[in-house]
């Protein structure tokens, strides 16, 4: 095609693009998506758990009266009563209550065992028969039941009584009150939503409507009270705002420093132009294809993405570089280029591929974005930007040193490998003392302020902890269930013992049937005609009705259905601990104040049970993405090196090549172990990119396609200048992953260019 | 024609002025300002009871609205609401509640009623109730019939009465489920013993 016709269409399907680009575009702010993987079942839970669970969709709501507290304002007691009526009516929330008591339908769901108190009255029935059906004990008991029925709960244990004479079925729920806060803290809400607590999108709304019904309550309460939430989703707004800013200021600082490098090297806004409209193109058709393949763009992975405009760029101005330079025409040095280009384009691919597979979710897009976004640019460099740049003409200008540099590695090569090489030896020797961070939480978003308020406001609250809980599988609900009896008897032991504080199980609102046979068998047993004559005496002494209570039926061989169960707003109580999976069953024992490692080491013994700790779980999948960079940096060392060999046909040229970058990564591993800095797989991937942008340069150093080694290395310095700008300006990113990634690229980059000339000879062109 | 819509006229309008005048009358009679002791007498006819449950003790409201009930026989029990919580407090069983009013439950809410008749805050017994008054001097009743009720629901229907003596009444709450509730209290000096004092029942029922 003409180059005319070469221009007219991509001016005219670049609009085309874009449309499309914007048409099909879905921008996913969930963090879940970008941080958790999904290939092993405790991963998947994990996602699961950060997802929907039903904790993580929990906000803690604390009023409380401001010093200036108004004189006619009402009580503590009647706002908090009016602001749960008023967040109740909000779309997104599912429940609302006073943390001091448990929602009204979980209270009047207790009902529904009532025909079945012979089942499910003790989790250590054999044990508890003793005290449960003694027949001295069994005045004090009636004349209970007497005072429960005068009382302001009359109505509701009457319901009971009628069918359950023994109040035997609310025997289990005793603890579930206990686990209730007993203070009189009118203030503390707690405010279940529907949303997934990583859809930031949704819970920013949540957030701004709960505000303002707060608001204009407080406001005709003469603004007497103040709010404080914490929460999982107050985390995951922050973060989104954090990411948000992040991606704003980064991906517009790299293309102003790569658009204000470009301009002091080539001093042409007509070049300009050009430039900016085929990076345009590239970074749309890595968006398009990213969205094609995964269905979403993650705005980290514009973030990310936009210092690939820095790498990009470098193919266009390689061409634009050596026209200047040879006053000859794009055409001719695209085409001359074009081997070396190809290459140094394709061992860039490389580095991006090995860090998709990583297994970092979020790095998966990154390198389809960088796959797709690099072949486009090194497309259109070939064939469309002589072009665009076939009426131009370019000056380069010279950047100052270079030349020097060049020169100065010529005349001391000698001492100058030599003392490389020592400080190699030497760097080998610091390797062991690198250290790996083991904590992922380093790797998030500086949120102090937030937890501070976190920990104020839970302060109001008792402690059951999202993160950590006790996980029971098994293949079918009735193991489970059995299992997560027998972890709940061993978590008793534990309470006692001081391990654990408090814990939210699952007895009796779910009983297995095993569970359920013993209880009959033992209450069965335990109604003698001795008993049944001493509870009639102990109803008539109470004054109560012998004829209405005083008959105690043995247990009925209907069974509690857990089906059955979960149909009644039971459910909602336990919605957050019967845990999706795709095969088998999964529960979650939820866990109060408790020391780690005398809970897992009480628990131990247990089948399908055990501790698990959303932190440690984060903790474990770091060590694997790290673990798994570093065998994808050998590999991808590997891959590259091959297809440099390919190329280029000979093991000592193909050595050299690398020279430079592995020069450059091991001198920045040898420089993190002296200063002690905590590595992640973050900073491996760093140095994985770092190496498939240097080696570029020792692709085009050796090859030297010019014939001209100075302007080779112009060519080369412009292209680092560029790379320095777009990932130096993720440094400015508050989510540590991104200054990280800006440090350890920038590093390598630097080190494998400033080595180019000294570990590879001048050569002639290729 | 004329004539007929003439005497419908004044068939409707003739029972209301009789009926406002009677229920002002009896509600003025209700009527409470300030604090007040009353001596009671409770008689309970429960479905589960094999006889009727009979209690005693006293009654103190205050200006602010507060209503202590302090049963003294058979055994110490406090039920209370002041501002918007309402307390229960029974030692022989050391059972404790305290809940705001608006989380208050059917029964509990009664003693809101309760509130309602002894200090005679008309506007919160017609929130829930139909009243009907019936004055034959020296004696007087008010009918209360619980509007919109609907099956199930086990609000009582509830009966005062008193005669010439303007200390003493006669309250009876009669449930759907036939359960009954009898108050007789009059009204009495107030107690002088400190531990009858509203604010000091109200702490040990909060359990302070």
């Amino acid at each position: 095609m003409r180059f005319a016709w070469r221009k007219r269409c991509f001016l005219l399907l670049l609009p085309v693009l874009l449309a499309v680009t914007l048409w099909q575009i879905r921008v996913e702010s969930d963090l879940n998506a970008f941080f958790t993987h999904t290939n092993d079942a405790d991963a998947e839970l994990l996602s699961g758990l950060l997802q929907s669970g039903e904790l993580s969709r929990r906000y803690l709501l604390v009023v409380e009266e401001s010093a200036a507290n108004a004189r006619d304002a009402p009580s503590l007691a009647a706002f908090s009563a009016k602001l749960i009526q008023q967040l109740a009516q909000l779309d997104q929330v599912e429940q609302v209550w006073p943390a001091a008591r448990p929602p009204r339908d979980w209270l009047d769901a207790t009902q529904f065992y009532a025909p079945y108190h012979a089942r499910i009255y003790s989790l250590n029935p054999a044990r508890d028969a003793a005290s449960l059906f003694d027949p001295q004990a069994l005045p004090g008991r009636a004349d209970g039941l007497r005072q429960a029925l005068l009382s302001p709960q009359g109505g509701f244990v009457k319901s009971i009584a009628k069918q359950d004479p023994l109040l035997l079925s609310l025997n289990g729920f005793k603890t579930l009150q206990a686990g209730f806060q007993q203070t009189r803290d009118d203030g503390a809400l707690i405010l279940q939503s529907r949303p997934p607590a990583l859809d930031s999108a949704a819970h920013a709304k949540l957030r701004a409507a709960i505000d303002a019904r707060f608001d204009d309550l407080n406001q005709a309460a003469g603004r007497a009270f103040r709010l404080s939430i914490a929460g999982v989703p107050v985390f995951s707004v922050a973060a989104r705002d954090e990411i948000s800013r992040d991606v704003t200021l980064v991906s517009t600082a790299s293309s102003l420093c790569v658009v204000l490098v470009f301009l002091l090297l080539f001093r042409s806004f007509s070049a300009l132009h050009w430039l900016l409209l085929l990076q345009g193109c590239a970074f749309l058709i890595g968006i398009l294809a990213t969205q094609l393949i995964f269905g979403q763009v993650h705005s980290l992975t514009l973030a990310l993405g936009a210092s690939l405009i820095g790498i990009c760029v470098d193919y266009p101005i390689h061409v634009m570089a050596h026209s200047a330079k040879h006053r000859s025409s794009p055409l001719h040095n695209a085409r001359l280029l074009w081997p070396s280009l190809w290459l140094g384009g394709l061992t860039t691919v490389i580095g991006y591929a090995a860090m998709g597979f990583s297994g970092f979710p979020g790095f998966e897009q990154i390198a389809v974005f960088a796959l797709f976004s690099i072949a486009a640019s090194l497309g259109l460099t070939r064939w469309l930007l002589p072009a665009l740049l076939r009426h131009g003409s370019l000056h380069i200008a010279d950047l100052p040193g270079i030349a020097g540099w060049v020169a100065f590695c010529g005349r001391r090569r000698k001492a100058l490998l030599s003392l490389i090489a020592c400080a190699a030896v030497l760097a080998v020797f610091s390797l062991p003392r690198l250290g790996w961070m083991d904590d992922m939480q380093k790797l998030t978003m500086n949120m102090d302020a937030i937890k501070q308020q976190d920990a104020t406001v839970r302060a109001h609250f008792s402690s059951m902890e999202p993160g950590r809980f006790v996980l029971i599988r098994a293949d079918d609900f009735e193991t489970a269930l059995q299992r997560a009896e027998a972890a709940e008897r061993r978590l008793q032991d534990l309470q006692r013992a001081g391990v654990v504080k408090s814990y939210h199980g699952l007895f009796p609102w779910l009983a297995s049937q095993a569970l359920q046979a013993e209880n009959a068998r033992v209450y069965n047993a335990a109604l003698t005609a001795e008993f049944q004559d001493a509870w009639r005496a102990a109803l008539d002494l109470a004054g109560l009705s012998a004829d209405k209570l005083g008959r105690l039926t043995p247990a009925g061989s209907g069974e509690l259905a857990p089906e059955a169960v979960l149909e009644t707003p039971v459910r909602h109580v336990l919605s957050g601990q019967l845990l999706a999976e795709r095969q088998g069953v999964a529960l979650a024992l939820w866990l109060g104040d408790h020391d780690p490692a005398g809970l897992a080491a009480g628990l131990q013994g247990l089948a399908g049970t055990r501790y698990f700790s959303q932190r440690e779980q984060l903790n474990q999948l770091a060590g694997q993405y790290r673990d798994r960079s570093l065998r994808m940096l050998a590999i991808g060392i590997a891959v590259m090196g091959f297809l440099i060999w390919l190329q280029i046909r000979g093991l000592r040229n193909t050595l050299l090549t690398l020279l430079p970058s592995l020069a450059a990564v091991l001198f920045i591993f040898a420089s993190w172990a002296l200063l002690g800095e905590e590595l992640s797989f973050v900073h491996v991937i760093g140095l994985l990119l770092s190496i498939s942008l240097c080696v570029d340069y020792g692709i085009f150093f050796i090859e030297n396609r010019g014939g001209d080694s100075e302007v080779t290395y112009h060519a080369i310095a412009a292209s680092t200048l560029t790379t320095l700008a777009s990932f130096g300006a993720l440094g400015l990113g508050k989510t540590p992953t991104l200054p990280i990634l800006s440090l350890s690229v920038s590093l390598g980059v630097v080190l494998g260019f400033l080595l180019c000339p000294l570990l590879i000879p001048k050569t002639d062109p290729a | 024609m004329k004539r007929f819509w003439a005497v419908l006229l004044l068939c409707l309008a003739l029972p209301c002025p009789a009926d406002d005048g009677a229920l002002s009358e009896v509600l003025g009679k209700l009527r409470q300002v300030g604090q007040a002791s009353f001596q009671y007498h409770e008689i309970q006819t429960l479905e589960l009871a094999a006889s009727p449950w009979r209690a005693s003790g006293i009654m103190l409201t205050d200006e602010a609205g507060s209503l202590v009930k302090l049963q003294l026989q058979p055994s110490r029990v406090i039920m209370a609401i002041s501002g918007d919580s309402l307390y229960y407090w029974d030692a022989a069983q050391n059972r404790r509640h305290s809940m705001p009013i608006a989380y208050a439950d059917e029964t509990a809410a009664q003693i809101l009623i309760f509130r309602g008749i002894l200090l005679g805050r008309a506007e919160e017994l017609t929130a829930g109730y139909d009243l009907a008054a019936d004055v034959r001097n020296p004696d007087w009743s008010l009918h209360m019939q619980p509007k919109n009720a609907q099956a199930g629901d086990n609000t009582p229907t509830i009966d005062i009465s008193g005669d010439a003596d303007p200390d003493k009444r006669r309250i009876l709450l009669r449930r759907a489920d036939g359960e009954t509730t009898e108050y007789r209290i009059e009204k009495v000096a107030a107690p002088h013993a400190e531990n009858y004092s509203i604010p000091q029942l109200l702490r040990e029922a909060g359990g302070e």
